[in-house]
């Protein structure tokens, strides 16, 4: 028995040194063959189950991540496309669950290893159950989570970040051109096998378009704290001259409203389930060129 | 009267909660994204500085005293009084006349000295949210008065009611901007301004509520409860103690910590918070975050009692735009969490009632809201039938801005 016990702590030690975090693996690999990622990021369940179930799917052809959007109607840091979106996902009876369903029905339709990456608010989270959240995070194989309100006080990040780190699932931060050097410090400390999220201005997503100037800035202070962290920068991308500029100084870009702009403008034309996500992918595939 | 100085009796930690030891629940912090950091501290600086500067202070209080008008009036209420069941079965009835106001409610102490507070720090303007424009009448008349451009964000309902409070503030230059999000209301709308605060750095934000991240609950109730402190000096020279009771209406909880404030760490006076029950709690339709059995949630920035569907945050309904909140401030939370707070409820049919019984009976037209908490008082002195007690009740505003919505009730009734 206490062989066995031994045997078994030893193995899980070993275990936990070996194994690399989804987000990590990729970084590297990416890194090593000089490669920058694509993030693409959408509201789950946007403009329905269905459609959005079609658009991941295509979303996986292009993008070395995707990021899904946790619908939550009171948010405070989205631009009114992903309010929007946010309002069509609800209205199509969007909720936390569906959002771990939608993602493992993706995954294993498409039979690809493209990482998803939650973003969401506490409040879903704390209603769903911190800790139903954790382990249906590793159930689905989420790679990472995003908390937009978790700030660096709250007990809430602490006990998520310990829940998430212990089954090696990544945490990120964002940060932004007006944080201090400090916040920007305990930020870094805080993401776990994961990416830090850089905000290329200071204003809600999309408002604007990309600032590379704050993007250098905000990568030299990074890396004065951290040598090896990977780094995503996210805001007013919208083109892939943008994408190529920003590459440069990053390890991956994260498109998010000109992705749901796009879902918005094909809904409009009345396109939904295949036909919007075949939309959607043209878009994707001259924007990734 | 000199008003009395500001003390801090019921401090959050240094994370911004109030928290209950033996529960363990948390109420407050800030809940935001790293986007706002800066200008949230830059805020919280900032108030602390000011609260410690004796021109800033002083300034402030002039201001309080001559434009808004805060040394107003407790009357005994003989009509009250005696609708109760008379002085010998339950005491006396008096009524703080805070409808006496500028701008006729409790919101323009807290809105002109959030305003003040701004200028002071050299923002050159204002960002807010309303519901029926108590709050950003208030902000308007406040801005206009110190020289501050302002954006006032409103759900697209709420905007599209005729309300005097929207032109009042339009004529005192305010920008409207309309908030078409999610229920069209007033918690979409705060967000909104919240993340306008995200995207205008040279903007200061104000809370119409005690509400949303720190430093704004704390903020809030500290500037509002003047109100208290004047009360509480005023009713000991009146009455020659303190109130047996003290009852006040509770929407996100301003106007209750407004008069309630310096009552909270003494036995006396019992502090009732009154909501709205809407078409009643049972019909599903309503604005009572406690009697309504909210839950523990994190919205707009803090951690407090919710109403909640599923996993997003629920709309409320009330016939009284001041209390049509699905939240409650976190410090007034915590204080009923602790027991220092009775929550009691009135139904929008008991609140119009009792509108047309002040105007009939009392010769004053209160703010709708004041008629909940009226209605939920007389109910409870009846109950307690104590012929020595006094009670106090916060008349939180004029019913101005209700006339057209009470005469459509009047006719109604006929």
């Amino acid at each position: 028995m206490w062989i066995w016990r031994a045997k078994r702590c030893s193995n899980d030690g070993l275990h936990e040194k070996t194994k690399m975090s989804e987000l990590n693996k990729l970084f590297k690999e990416r890194k090593k063959n000089k490669k920058s990622s694509f993030i693409g990021f959408v509201t789950s369940g946007d403009p329905n189950y269905k459609s959005s179930k079609e658009i991941m799917k295509e979303m996986t052809k292009y993008c070395q991540v995707i990021e899904a959007g946790v619908s939550f109607n009171t948010s405070t840091s989205d631009s009114p496309i992903i309010m929007e979106a946010n309002d069509r996902a609800i209205k199509s009876g969007m909720n936390m669950s569906k959002t771990f369903k939608l993602i493992n029905e993706v995954k294993k339709e498409t039979k690809t290893d493209t990482p998803f990456v939650l973003m969401t608010y506490l409040n879903p989270i704390i209603v769903y159950g911190i800790k139903k959240f954790i382990r249906s995070c590793q159930k689905t194989g989420i790679a990472g989570v995003i908390i937009v309100d978790a700030s660096l006080n709250s007990p809430e990040e602490k006990f998520i970040i310990n829940g998430l780190t212990k089954k090696n699932i990544g945490y990120i931060k964002i940060i932004s051109p007006t944080n201090s050097e400090k916040f920007i410090q305990s930020s870094i400390k805080n993401c776990k096998n994961s990416w830090i999220y850089i905000t290329s201005y200071y204003g809600l997503t999309g408002s604007k378009n990309v600032n590379i100037q704050n993007v250098r800035k905000l990568v030299k202070i990074v890396r004065k704290y951290s040598k090896d962290i990977p780094i995503g920068v996210g805001f007013g991308i919208k083109t892939s001259k943008q994408i190529k500029d920003v590459s440069k100084y990053a390890d991956a870009t994260i498109v998010g409203s000109a992705i749901v702009n796009k879902i918005k403008e094909g809904t409009e034309n009345g396109k939904y389930g295949r036909n919007l996500a075949t939309f959607i992918g043209s878009y994707l595939k001259k924007l990734t060129k | 009267m000199k008003i009395p100085p500001f003390k801090e009796i019921n401090p959050p930690d240094k994370f911004g909660y109030w928290t209950n030891k033996k529960t363990g629940e948390k109420f407050g912090g800030q809940y935001i994204s790293s986007l706002l950091v800066p200008n949230l501290k830059r805020v919280e600086d900032g108030f602390f500085k000011a609260m410690k500067d004796k021109k800033f202070l002083k300034e402030l209080e002039e201001d309080l005293n001559t434009f808004i008008g805060v040394q107003t009036p407790i009357h005994f209420s003989k009509t009250l009084t005696e609708l109760a069941g008379g002085e010998k079965k339950i005491g006396k009835i008096y009524l703080k006349r805070t409808d006496l106001h500028t701008n006729h409610s409790h919101k323009p102490i807290s809105a002109y000295a959030c305003c003040k507070l701004a200028k002071y720090l050299g923002f050159k303007k204002i960002l807010t949210e309303t519901g029926a424009f108590q709050n950003g009448r208030a902000v308007a008349s406040a801005c206009a008065s110190l020289g501050l451009k302002l954006d006032i964000y409103v759900g697209a309902n709420d905007a599209k009611k005729l309300a005097i409070n929207k032109d009042i503030s339009a004529l005192h230059g305010a920008r409207i901007i309309e908030v078409h999000d999610s229920t069209k209301s007033l918690l979409p709308a705060m967000a909104a301004a919240l993340r306008a605060f995200q995207s205008e750095p040279d903007s200061m934000y104000v809370v119409g509520s005690v509400a949303g991240p720190m430093p704004y609950p704390l903020m809030v109730r500290t500037f509002a409860s003047v109100i208290g402190r004047i009360t509480k000096k005023q009713f000991k020279n009146l009455v020659g103690k303190d109130p047996s009771t003290l009852f006040a209406v509770c929407g996100g909880g301003s106007n209750f910590s407004a008069i309630a404030y310096p009552y909270y760490k003494s036995k006396k006076p019992d502090l009732y918070a009154v909501e709205s029950a809407g078409d009643g709690i049972k019909t599903g339709r309503h604005g009572s975050t406690i009697g309504g059995g909210g839950k523990m949630g994190i919205l707009l920035g803090m951690q407090s009692k919710v109403l909640l569907n599923g996993e997003n945050v629920a709309e409320s309904f009330t016939a009284a735009s001041g209390l049509d909140f699905s939240s409650i401030g976190p410090e007034v939370a915590y204080m009923h969490s602790i027991g220092r707070v009775k929550f009691l409820t009135t139904t929008d049919l008991q609140a119009k009632k009792t509108f047309m019984m002040m105007a009939r009976k009392h010769g004053l037209i209160c703010a709708i809201e004041a008629c909940y908490v009226i209605f939920a008082a007389i109910k409870e002195i009846r109950k307690r039938k104590n012929p020595r007690e006094n009670h106090l009740i916060h008349l939180c505003g004029s019913g101005e801005p209700n006339v057209a919505q009470m005469m459509d009730f009047m006719k109604k009734q006929k």
